[in-house]
C-alpha cells in the first residue's frame, strides 16, 4: 500500500461514523528554474495534502491538511462545514467501488531523480543551447492520488513526469521548445535546447505586419494553448450547463472543419496517463469533436446530476485548485492528418503567417469562442509557400471557429505539449496535438521583438 | 517555530551555505461560495511547512518539507544546499547589505473573520444572491474568504521576524444569457471579488447584498445593449478597471527581475532596461505611481518582506517618468540602486520573487464628473472581463463587463462586450486626467501569477476614475 493510500484510509478512520470521503495527493519533485543560462530559482518540494470531504443529510463540508497529526480536527473542520452547508438537492452521493483500467503512469528511472540529477538535466540543456542563453526548466517528480472513501471506494496512483521547457534568447532573437513525457527516456533536454536555438537564430530583425485576417501554420505548442483556453468555458460541463459554452445548442451540429477531431483521452498512454478523476471515477475517452462536429463535452459526478437525463460522469473531476471551474478536459488527443512536416502545412498555406507559441490568452467572449492573445518566440511570415522572414510578435483576436472552421491541413504525428503550470500541488497534464494549417487567423496589432 | 528555522539555517550554514534564510510558514485558508442559492463550496484548508533558501557559491538552492520539526527543518536545509552545490551555470549573486532586521507584526483587525461562525457567512452570500435573482439570470453567485498566514523568517543575515497577517474578502457575480449572448457583471471587481488585509468589518463594507439588485438588474441590461463600436476616441476608466491597467502595464514590467530576464520563459521580460531608471518617460505628466508596503487594508502590506527587507513607500513614476523598480536584495544589488522590499513568496513551498505589494495610480484632483464633463464623445469602461499583454508588456487588450457611452460629458447607453487596446507608453502619455482622492479606491486582488513552479501573489492597488485620449476601442474577432 501507497503512503498517499495509507493517509487516506487513516483520516477516514477519523471521520468514521460520516458519509465521507479523502482524497490524499502527495508529491516529491524538484523544479530546476534556469534564465541567462545560470540555474536561478530552483524549488524541491515534499509534501502530502489530505483532503476530507463529509456528507451529513446532503450537505456538504470540505477540509484539507498537510498536517499527518492534524486528522481529528480535519475531520472536526469539514463537520463544521457540513453542519452549516445547505442539502444540495442534486448531490449524487459519493462515488461507489469501480474497478480501474491498468495504465501505465510510473517511471522507475523518472522517479528516482534527485536534486543533483534535476541540476544536471537542466546542465544538458544550457550546454545544448550553442549560441544563445537558455531560459526555462527541467523539472522532474512523483505525484501520488489516493482515495479512500465510505462508500468503499479505494483508489491509488502513482505518476511520473519529465519536462524540458527551453527558450533559447539573446536580445532580439528568440526561440521555444519543449518535450514532457512520464518517462524521463522520452524527454531529450538537449535536443529541446537544440530545437529553441534553431528557431532563435531564424528570428533576428523581425519586422511588422498590417492587421489583418491570415492563414496560418500553427505548431502544436500553439494548438495546444488554444485548445486549453478554449476548453475553459466550452468544453466543461459547467460552462456548458450556464450557457458560456460554445458548444451550448451546437452538440451534433457541424462546428469546425472536418478534418479537426478532438478527444480527451487519460487513458492513452502516449499522453500523461492516469486511471480515475479526483472523486475516484474511472477515466473515460470523451469525443468532443468527431470529424468537425461537437460530440460532447467532459462531465463530472455533480455536473452530470444537475444535467439529469441520465447523464454520467466521465471521469473528469478536478483537482481541488480547479474545482470552482468545474470538470475540464486534461489529456486532448487531437487527431492528426496528412502532412508529412511542418514545411507540408507552409505549402498548404502559400501566403500567411507562421505561430510557434502564444502567450497570455484570455477570453474575450466565451459563448462566441473568442480569445485574444499573442504570438511569441518564433513568428514567421510565410510566402509562396515557405516560411520566410521573422516577424515580432502579434496580436490575435479570434473565434475558435475560425481557427478551425477551415482547416487546410494537419501534421500526421501528434506531439505532446505540457500543459502543467506547476500551480499549487503538482498534477501532470498535458495535450497530443499536432500542428495545423488555417486559413483565418485574426491579427489585431502587433507588440514587441523576439528576444529578451 | 522560529526555533525550527534558526536549526534550518544552522543546518544550511554548516552544510557550506554562505547565506540561509528559513521562514517556517502556517497558512489557514475558509472559502464559502453558493451559486443559485446551494452552498457550493464550504472548505477550511490548512498547510503548514518550512522553507529553505541557500546561497552556495553564489548559487541559489531552495527546498521546502511540508512538516514543521525538526528533521524537517534540516532536511529541507541539506537539500536545498545539495542543489545549489550542483547547480550548472556561471554564478554571481549577491545581496544588497541590510542591517539585521527584528521585530513582529500583526495585521490591525477589529473582528477576526475566522471567529465569524460559518453560518453567518452562508447567510450573507445567500442574501446577495437573492439579490441578483431575475429570469434571465441564469447562474448567480456569491463568495467570501478569509486567510491567516502566520511566518517565522529567520536569517544568516540577522533577520527574525514574526508576521501574522489576516485578509478577507468576498465578492458576487450575475451571469445572464439569452440567445447567442451571454453577459457577466460583478461587484466589487471580477477575478473572485476584492479582498483586504483586515478584519471581517471589511467584508461587512462592502455591502454585497445590497449592491446585489444593481448588479443583476445590469446583467440583464447587457443582453438587449448594443455592442460596443470600433475606432479611437476618449475613453475614461472606472477605478477597478484603472486598477489592472497599473497592474499589468506598470506592475509587472517595473519588476526588476523581469528586466533581468529571470522570468523569460514564462510570464515574460520587460520593455524597460535598468538603464531606463530615472530617464525614461513612461506616461504623462498627470502619471503617478507608487508602490507602498505600508497601505492600510492593502494585501501586499507587511512589516518585513520575505527577505526582511522592512516594508517601503517608493515612486515608480513620477510626473510621468521612470523613478523606481520592484527589487529584490539581489537585484537591488546588480543595479546598485535600492534595497529590496519587494520579495515576496506563495506560502513554505515556494521561493521569494519580487512581486508587486500594494502599488496606486496616485489620485489627480476633481470629480468624476468633472473628469466626464471634458469629454464630447467618448466611453467610459467599468469592470475588467477579460486581460491580455505581451511578453514585454507592451502590447496590450482589455475587455470591461460594461460601457457606457459619453456624450457631451454625460454618460449615456449602455453598451455591451468593449475591449480597448495600445501600447504601454502610448497609452500612458496619453493620461490627460486622474480623479481626485475622494474617488480612489483601493482593490486586492489575489490572482497575480508568476513563476515556475507557479506562485499567486495577493497584491492591492488603488486608483481613480482615469480619463486617456485617442485610444483605440472596439476589437473583434
Amino acid at each position: 500500500m501507497s503512503r498517499a493510500l495509507d493517509l487516506a484510509e487513516e483520516a477516514l478512520r477519523a471521520a468514521e461514523g460520516d458519509e465521507a470521503e479523502v482524497l490524499v495527493h502527495a508529491e516529491r519533485s524538484g523544479v530546476a528554474r534556469f534564465a541567462g543560462s545560470v540555474v536561478h530559482q530552483p524549488t524541491l518540494i515534499d509534501n502530502a495534502v489530505i483532503r476530507l470531504r463529509i456528507v451529513r443529510d446532503g450537505r456538504i463540508g470540505w477540509a484539507s491538511t498537510n498536517r499527518v497529526d492534524g486528522l481529528a480536527d480535519l475531520a472536526r473542520r469539514a463537520g463544521e462545514g457540513a453542519d452549516q452547508a445547505r442539502a444540495d438537492p442534486d448531490f449524487p452521493g459519493l462515488a461507489p467501488p469501480a474497478e480501474y483500467p491498468d495504465v501505465a503512469a510510473f517511471d522507475d528511472e523518472t522517479a528516482s531523480l534527485g536534486p543533483e540529477d534535476q541540476a544536471r538535466l537542466a546542465g544538458v540543456a544550457i550546454d545544448a543551447a550553442g549560441d544563445f542563453e537558455l531560459y526555462g526548466y527541467f523539472t522532474s517528480g512523483v505525484t501520488e492520488i489516493a482515495l479512500a472513501s465510505s462508500t468503499g471506494l479505494v483508489a491509488d496512483q502513482a505518476l511520473t513526469d519529465a519536462n524540458a521547457l527551453c527558450l533559447a534568447a539573446v536580445d532580439g532573437a528568440s526561440g521555444w521548445a519543449e518535450q514532457t513525457h512520464w518517462r524521463l527516456a522520452e524527454v531529450d533536454p538537449a535536443a529541446a535546447a537544440r530545437e529553441a536555438s534553431a528557431k532563435a537564430a531564424r528570428t533576428r530583425g523581425a519586422g511588422k505586419i498590417e492587421p489583418g485576417h491570415y492563414a496560418a501554420v500553427l505548431e502544436p505548442y500553439a494548438v495546444a494553448e488554444l485548445l486549453r483556453w478554449f476548453s475553459y468555458d466550452s468544453l466543461g460541463a459547467q460552462g456548458f450547463l450556464e450557457e458560456r459554452s460554445y458548444f451550448c445548442g451546437r452538440i451534433g451540429e457541424r462546428v469546425f472543419d472536418e478534418k479537426v477531431s478532438i478527444a480527451d483521452d487519460a487513458l492513452d498512454e502516449t499522453n500523461m496517463p492516469k486511471p480515475f478523476d479526483f472523486e475516484g471515477t474511472p477515466k473515460q475517452r470523451v469525443e468532443l469533436v468527431e470529424d468537425g462536429v461537437a460530440r460532447d463535452v467532459v462531465w463530472d459526478r455533480g455536473m452530470a446530476a444537475k444535467a439529469g437525463n441520465g447523464r454520467v460522469s466521465t471521469g473528469h473531476a478536478s483537482p481541488d485548485a480547479w474545482r470552482f471551474y468545474g470538470p475540464l478536459p486534461t489529456a486532448f488527443s487531437m487527431a492528426g492528418g496528412n502532412a508529412g512536416s511542418l514545411d507540408e502545412l507552409a505549402e498548404l498555406v502559400g501566403d500567411g503567417i507562421y505561430v510557434t507559441r502564444l502567450h497570455y490568452l484570455s477570453v474575450i467572449d466565451p459563448r462566441g469562442g473568442v480569445l485574444t492573445g499573442m504570438t511569441r518566440d518564433g513568428t514567421f511570415r510565410i510566402r509562396d509557400g515557405k516560411v520566410a522572414e521573422p516577424l515580432v510578435n502579434l496580436r490575435f483576436t479570434v473565434p475558435m471557429a475560425d481557427v478551425l472552421g477551415e482547416v487546410r491541413g494537419l501534421t500526421s504525428e501528434p506531439l505532446l505539449m505540457n500543459m502543467n503550470e506547476l500551480y499549487d500541488d503538482r498534477f501532470p497534464h498535458a495535450a497530443r496535438v499536432p500542428a495545423l494549417a488555417t486559413s483565418r487567423f485574426h491579427i489585431t496589432g502587433t507588440g514587441s521583438g523576439p528576444g529578451i | 517555530m522560529k526555533a525550527l528555522a534558526e536549526a534550518a539555517v544552522d543546518a544550511a550554514l554548516g552544510a557550506g551555505a554562505s547565506y540561509a534564510d528559513a521562514r517556517a510558514v502556517t497558512l489557514r485558508r475558509q472559502h464559502v461560495v453558493t451559486k443559485n442559492l446551494q452552498v457550493d463550496d464550504l472548505s477550511d484548508s490548512e498547510s503548514e511547512g518550512i522553507g529553505v533558501r541557500v546561497l552556495v557559491d553564489g548559487a541559489w538552492g531552495f527546498a521546502g518539507e511540508g512538516r514543521l520539526d525538526e528533521a524537517a527543518a534540516r532536511e529541507a536545509a541539506l537539500r536545498a544546499t545539495a542543489f545549489a552545490k550542483a547547480a550548472p551555470g556561471r554564478h554571481e549573486t549577491s545581496l544588497a547589505p541590510i542591517d539585521p532586521q527584528s521585530g513582529d507584526y500583526r495585521t490591525p483587525l477589529e473582528r477576526d473573520p475566522f471567529d465569524v461562525p460559518l453560518s453567518e457567512k452562508v447567510d450573507l452570500c445567500l442574501r446577495a444572491e437573492e439579490g441578483m435573482r431575475l429570469p434571465e439570470v441564469k447562474v448567480t453567485l456569491a463568495m467570501v474568504r478569509a486567510q491567516r498566514e502566520h511566518k517565522f523568517l529567520v536569517s544568516s543575515d540577522g533577520a527574525a521576524i514574526e508576521q501574522d497577517l489576516f485578509e478577507c474578502g468576498g465578492g458576487i457575480d450575475a451571469y445572464a444569457s439569452a440567445g447567442e449572448i451571454s453577459q457577466i457583471r460583478s461587484y466589487p471587481s471580477q477575478h473572485a471579488g476584492v479582498s483586504a488585509q483586515g478584519g471581517w468589518e471589511y467584508v461587512e463594507g462592502l455591502n454585497l447584498d445590497t449592491e446585489a439588485p444593481r448588479v443583476g438588474e445590469q446583467a440583464v441590461a447587457l443582453l438587449s445593449a448594443d455592442e460596443c463600436p470600433s475606432g479611437r476616441t476618449t475613453i475614461v476608466l472606472s477605478p477597478e478597471q484603472a486598477i489592472m491597467q497599473v497592474h499589468e502595464s506598470v506592475g509587472h514590467p517595473t519588476e526588476l527581475d523581469r528586466v533581468y530576464g529571470t522570468e523569460a520563459a514564462y510570464a515574460g521580460t520587460s520593455f524597460l532596461s535598468p538603464d531606463d531608471l530615472g530617464n525614461l518617460r513612461y506616461g504623462s505628466p498627470k502619471m503617478n505611481i507608487v508602490s507602498d508596503a505600508t497601505t492600510p487594508l492593502g494585501l501586499g502590506t507587511f512589516a518585513f518582506d520575505d527577505e526582511g527587507v522592512p516594508a517601503q513607500r517608493e515612486a515608480i513614476v513620477k510626473e510621468g517618468v521612470l523613478r523606481g523598480f520592484l527589487t529584490s536584495r539581489e537585484t537591488a544589488a546588480r543595479i546598485g540602486a535600492g534595497a529590496g522590499g519587494s520579495m515576496r513568496a506563495d506560502g513554505w513551498s515556494r521561493m521569494p520573487l519580487v512581486r508587486m505589494t500594494n502599488l496606486h495610480l496616485e489620485p489627480g484632483e476633481g470629480s468624476f464628473e468633472e473628469l466626464l464633463a471634458d469629454v464630447d464623445d467618448g466611453l467610459y469602461l467599468e469592470t475588467n472581463k477579460s486581460w491580455s499583454i505581451d511578453d514585454k508588456r507592451l502590447n496590450f487588450q482589455f475587455g470591461t463587463q460594461i460601457a457606457w457611452e459619453i456624450k457631451k460629458g454625460k454618460l449615456g447607453r449602455m453598451l455591451r462586450d468593449a475591449t480597448y487596446t495600445g501600447v504601454t507608453p502610448v497609452f500612458w502619455g496619453s493620461l490627460d486626467g486622474v480623479a481626485g482622492a475622494d474617488e480612489w479606491q483601493l482593490f486586492g486582488l489575489t490572482n497575480c501569477g508568476k513563476g515556475q513552479p507557479g506562485q499567486e501573489a495577493h497584491v492591492s492597488h488603488g486608483a481613480a476614475p482615469a480619463r486617456f485620449r485617442d485610444v483605440q476601442v472596439g476589437v473583434s474577432g
